[in-house]
């Protein structure tokens, strides 16, 4: 079991970390939230609704709108340029292009990659990469940024960037962000920090 | 070392049990076509060798006089010969039930010296205590009934039995059965046998003879007894071993053969690029296995000889499932071609069960093609896997990056092979077999082969323009523009499923475009050439059946009847005869040419046939068919020698024409040249015109009236004789449909192996998809989408494949082989229907894959390594 007695509420707006060493159960946590995974006991509650009946197809829409997530190694698709990354979760919920693009553009100025929009993935650094990832998190303005060791792949002074641009989201848009990470760094920006350890919380 | 590639490679073919099985398939359907050709052919020769070498016995020469058969006394002269041990008499015919339960059923009556010829022939006639009684053994009536004959219709000793010969209706009595020496299946077990003397009397056909089989002493060299005989024998008679009948029938099958054999290629060619993709595959997802495998001392030949042990394992049981079903296949195949050489030279013995007991050695060539067939296709991706280096083998990240390079040079090779293909279209045939023109196919498929992945890479430019940021609208827009990506990103793999489904589409499209343009022209030359309003017929000649000097032959007396009959215009006395040229079988067709040139005509190359043929009366001379003329390299001006009852004579050629009736050839000859010359006044068939406003339906019954007196016959009219040319035609090629679909469903398995891999391989890219919002309907249009752009190209190239192909079968290939003239037509419904059911087929063989990425864990697509 991956899980065991994980109690957790996470307020709107807050800038949450999860902390442990790997395998404690921080991206399962995170995958539970997303509705990726089932927790075999137990409920996850957003936004006050409680989520015990959810279809694949309600969680599919409940991702559309309200969650945008970051991976430690990008998972950036990689025939497409940044500008298409970005628009791409706008285009799978079915907006016209045109709109997608111009938000994708928007999002991509808003982390600072406004200049690199028609690179491709493999023409990028590493923390250029994470930048897009972000946009494309962001592009959506969903409710729940879920980072999943957004730092883990970069060198020390990347990593900084990036949690900081996490960290402006809830200044700035106000959306509610919990970041998974092993690194203490990166925690001290967090407005709470959640200790795990073999799948529970300290 | 052995031990560990054993362990890994058993493993992972145990480890993804559909690719397996899909790989397996794919093998196995390819090696079923090339083993049921093989298997057919060799069985039915092997039939039709064991029939002749059992009708003939010990005989080591035979005389035979053809369609007008010999005069008995030739035999006297043959026995005077000191080296010739025995000559022993022999009558044909081809002999059809009358009257009740087996009506219609035919089967060869042979007459021989019973008191001889038993121990001759390795057969025996079922001792049933009378059977020594000289008067049942030499009685007119008496008639010996092969033991399956016999067994299969029920027929039983003392019953009365009416048969069909030529045109005339026989009463026989049953008086034995006929049971071969020792061999389990036998030929005698399935022919009728006579006394020869009763048979002349039974038959009216005293004094003649068709064959005489002759036993030549062991001393002596058989070609020069047979040089001696045929310089004293009559010049029409011919004189050969039994085993030259076997090199006839083998030249037959060859060219029924041209289009099998083009597909049992095929299937195999395909075979080939389906274990190249799955090998590829293997590669691409187990590189990091390479890297721990490299960096634990496993050598380069090592990493090598793992991937090709599980290419060999795949190829191995494929073949021998092959086997299995190439066998179950070469039944309906044999069945076609024993039909075709019973008709035409004797009853074979192939029953069904005959051959279903295949001997170990079908097993192990259909294993060893399997195996050289997956081994040819492993051998590139093996190598390429071992210079993987273990380094970047550990290290993530994309692989098919490195193979895009050589998409440029590929092109080039592909565009030097095109040329090389319309080069190699040019030479003529070698020994009557357009070997150049199969290269040329062969290298037209490869060349286009090599321009897949130039198409593959070019789809991301065109998917750019159509799908790019500036138009990419709405949900489904933005599925297509991932795919063409996906399409573009992967070009080693998806080239070669596209080359797969290119080569299916276009042997289907080219074949096809062939045999229509065939149909197209014969139906035209139909249309053009049959212009009498009713045939009158034996009733053997529809059923194309040659046996025997009575079969196919009509007292002259009828058509002078049928002419004072009212309603009828004009009638033409038609007699074809089969005579040697050159050792090959050729038509000697004469026939008023007067008043065909009036009435109908044949189509000549060059000139009108209303000139040619009174031109070809007065000089007493003949016209040929383009496919004889080009056999033997005759010219109009010409003179072509005959052999004649007279000796050989030389006769004009006065004109070359088209004919599709024959694939030996014809000459044409007026028919008071013939019958004097050939000293022959009967007719094979009589067509009839009517009046112009005779009502066809009353004057047919007035003939039927007239003749049906006089013998068994058919009357057919024009529409009628029309349809049934043309489902000859078709029943031909029925076969060779059947066979093409099975190419295209090994092209299709290979989409299916295609998607399933690029499914597998991107498990990531999906799941992030689904994380950011992409629903499982989705994912599944993905995957759909991709296979439809597969399909789409895999069709477009098949299209421009096939057409030019179908400019090679019917210009080239079918040209050389046989020598007809094939107008070509493009059938656009065929064009319209290939790429509508590549599609469609496409999608179906995408459902699966995509079905299958939509269901996948999300999470256990984004966990880390």
């Amino acid at each position: 079991m991956a899980l065991r007695d994980v109690t957790l509420h996470v307020p709107k707006g807050e800038f949450c970390a999860l902390m442990g060493p790997s395998g404690c159960g921080k991206t399962t946590l995170l995958n539970l939230v997303a509705g990726l995974d089932v927790p075999t006991s137990g409920e996850v509650v957003l936004a006050g609704r409680s989520t015990e009946h959810f279809t694949d197809s309600d969680w599919t829409r409940l991702r559309r709108d309200c969650i945008g997530m970051v991976f430690q190694d990008f998972h950036l698709i990689p025939g497409l340029t940044a500008l298409e990354n970005v628009a791409l979760p706008l285009l799978l919920r079915g907006e016209a292009g045109d709109v997608a693009r111009t938000r994708a553009a928007e999002s991509l100025d808003a982390v600072g990659m406004g200049q690199r929009a028609q690179h491709r993935p493999d023409e990028l650094s590493g923390g250029e990469k994470q930048r897009v990832a972000i946009a494309r998190a962001l592009v959506h303005r969903p409710q729940v940024i879920l980072a999943d060791e957004p730092t883990g792949n970069l060198d020390s002074k990347n990593g900084e960037e990036i949690v900081a641009l996490l960290r402006s989201l809830p200044q700035q848009f106000g959306q509610t962000v919990m970041l998974a990470t092993h690194s203490a760094a990166a925690a001290r920006h967090a407005d709470r920090v959640h200790r795990m350890r073999d799948g529970q919380l300290e | 070392m052995f031990e560990a590639l054993r362990v890994l490679a058993t493993c992972h073919v145990m480890e993804r049990p559909v690719r397996t099985l899909i790989t397996v398939l794919g093998i196995a359907l390819g090696t079923s076509v090339a083993i049921a050709i093989r298997t057919a052919n060799v069985e039915v020769l092997k039939s039709f060798e064991e029939s002749v070498t059992e009708v003939a016995g010990r005989a080591t020469l035979q005389v035979s006089g053809g369609d007008l058969g010999l005069d008995e006394r030739v035999i006297a002269d043959i026995r005077r010969h000191p080296a010739v041990l025995s000559a022993t008499p022999v009558l044909h015919e081809g002999a059809r039930v009358a009257t009740g339960p087996n009506q219609g059923k035919s089967f060869v009556v042979m007459g021989l010296d019973l008191l001889e010829a038993g121990d001759l022939k390795n057969f025996r006639l079922r001792d049933d205590g009378a059977a020594r009684s000289l008067d049942r053994l030499l009685s007119r009536e008496a008639l010996f009934v092969g033991a399956r004959l016999a067994s299969d219709w029920g027929l039983e000793v003392g019953h009365p039995l009416e048969l069909v010969v030529g045109t005339q209706v026989y009463r026989v009595m049953i008086q034995g059965v006929v049971e071969s020496g020792g061999r389990v299946s036998s030929v005698w077990d399935r022919v009728a046998v006579m006394d020869i003397a009763a048979a002349q009397a039974l038959f009216g056909l005293v004094g003649r003879l068709d064959r005489i089989d002759l036993v030549t002493a062991p001393g002596y060299a058989v070609a020069q007894i047979a040089d001696k005989l045929r310089r004293t024998l009559p010049p029409m008679v011919t004189v050969s071993r039994p085993s030259q009948r076997n090199e006839q029938i083998e030249r037959m099958l060859n060219a029924f053969q041209l289009n099998l054999a083009t597909l049992s290629a095929v299937g195999l060619l395909v075979g080939f690029f389906l274990v190249y993709n799955t090998v590829s595959f293997a590669v691409v997802q187990r590189r990091r296995e390479i890297g721990i495998l490299r960096a634990l001392g496993l050598s380069r030949g090592g990493v090598t000889a793992l991937f090709l042990s599980e290419a060999a394992l795949m190829g191995l049981v494929g073949g021998v499932i092959g086997s299995a079903l190439g066998v179950l296949l070469a039944r309906s195949v044999v069945r076609l071609m024993s039909r075709t050489v019973s008709d035409l030279y004797l009853p074979v013995a192939v029953g069904p069960g005959d051959f279903l007991d295949m001997p170990t050695g079908i097993w192990l060539a259909g294993g060893a093609l399997g195996l050289a067939v997956a081994m040819l296709g492993a051998i590139a991706p093996s190598v390429g896997a071992s210079r993987t280096a273990a380094a970047r083998a550990l290290a993530p990240g994309e692989y098919e990056a490195s193979q895009t390079l050589r998409t440029g040079l590929l092109a080039w090779i592909g565009c030097g092979g095109l040329v090389l293909a319309a080069a190699l279209a040019i030479p003529g045939p070698v020994r009557g077999l357009p070997l150049f023109g199969y290269a040329s196919a062969f290298c037209l498929l490869l060349s286009l082969s090599f321009l897949a992945p130039a198409l593959v890479r070019g789809t991301r430019a065109v998917a750019g323009v159509r799908w790019g940021p500036a138009r990419m609208t709405g949900r489904s827009a933005a599925l297509g523009r991932l795919a063409a990506e996906q399409v573009a990103r992967a070009p080693g793999r998806n080239a070669v499923t596209i080359a797969a489904l290119m080569v299916g589409i276009a042997i289907m499209v080219g074949v096809g475009i062939m045999i229509q343009s065939f149909r197209h022209t014969v139906d035209l030359w139909i249309n053009q050439t049959i212009m009498a309003d009713h045939i009158i017929a034996p009733t053997s000649w529809l059923q194309g059946e040659q046996s025997g000097m009575l079969t196919n032959r009509l007292p002259r007396s009828w058509a002078d009847r049928v002419a004072l009959l009212p309603g009828v215009e004009a009638v033409d006395t038609y007699r074809d005869v089969t005579i040697t040229i050159n050792g090959r079988p050729v038509a000697l067709v004469s026939r008023d040419l007067r008043l065909h040139a009036e009435r109908s005509r044949y189509l000549f190359v060059e000139g009108d046939s209303q000139v040619l043929l009174p031109r070809t009366v007065s000089a007493k001379g003949v016209v040929v068919s383009e496919v004889l003329a080009s056999a033997l390299g005759v010219r109009v001006g010409d003179s072509l020698p005959l052999m004649t009852p007279a000796g050989e004579r030389r006769f004009p050629v006065m004109g070359i024409f088209h004919d599709y009736a024959t694939d030996g050839g014809k000459v044409v000859m007026d028919r008071e040249l013939y019958a004097r010359i050939w000293e022959d006044d009967t007719v094979t068939v009589i067509p009839v015109y009517t009046t112009p406003g005779a009502d066809a339906g009353s004057v047919r019954r007035r003939i039927e009236e007239t003749l049906s007196r006089e013998g068994h016959l058919v009357v057919v009219g024009n529409a009628e004789l029309k349809q049934e040319i043309l489902a000859i035609f078709d029943r031909t090629f029925t076969i060779t449909y059947a066979l093409e679909l099975i190419a295209v469903v090994v092209a299709l398995l290979g989409i299916v192996n295609t998607l399933l891999t690029a499914v597998l391989e991107r498990q990531r890219e999906l799941a992030t998809l689904r994380a950011i919002g992409a629903s499982a309907r989705q994912i599944r249009g993905l995957v759909l989408w991709e296979s439809a752009y597969l399909g789409l190209l895999g069709s477009a190239l098949g299209l421009i494949g096939g057409i030019l192909l179908s400019i090679l079968l019917v210009h080239v290939i079918n040209k050389q082989s046989f020598g007809w003239t094939i107008l070509f037509v493009l059938p656009e419904g065929l064009l319209v229907e290939a790429v509508g059911l590549a599609l469609a087929a496409a999608l179906v063989a995408g459902y699966l894959p995509a079905r299958w990425a939509a269901k996948q864990p999300v999470v256990d697509g984004l966990r880390y390594e």
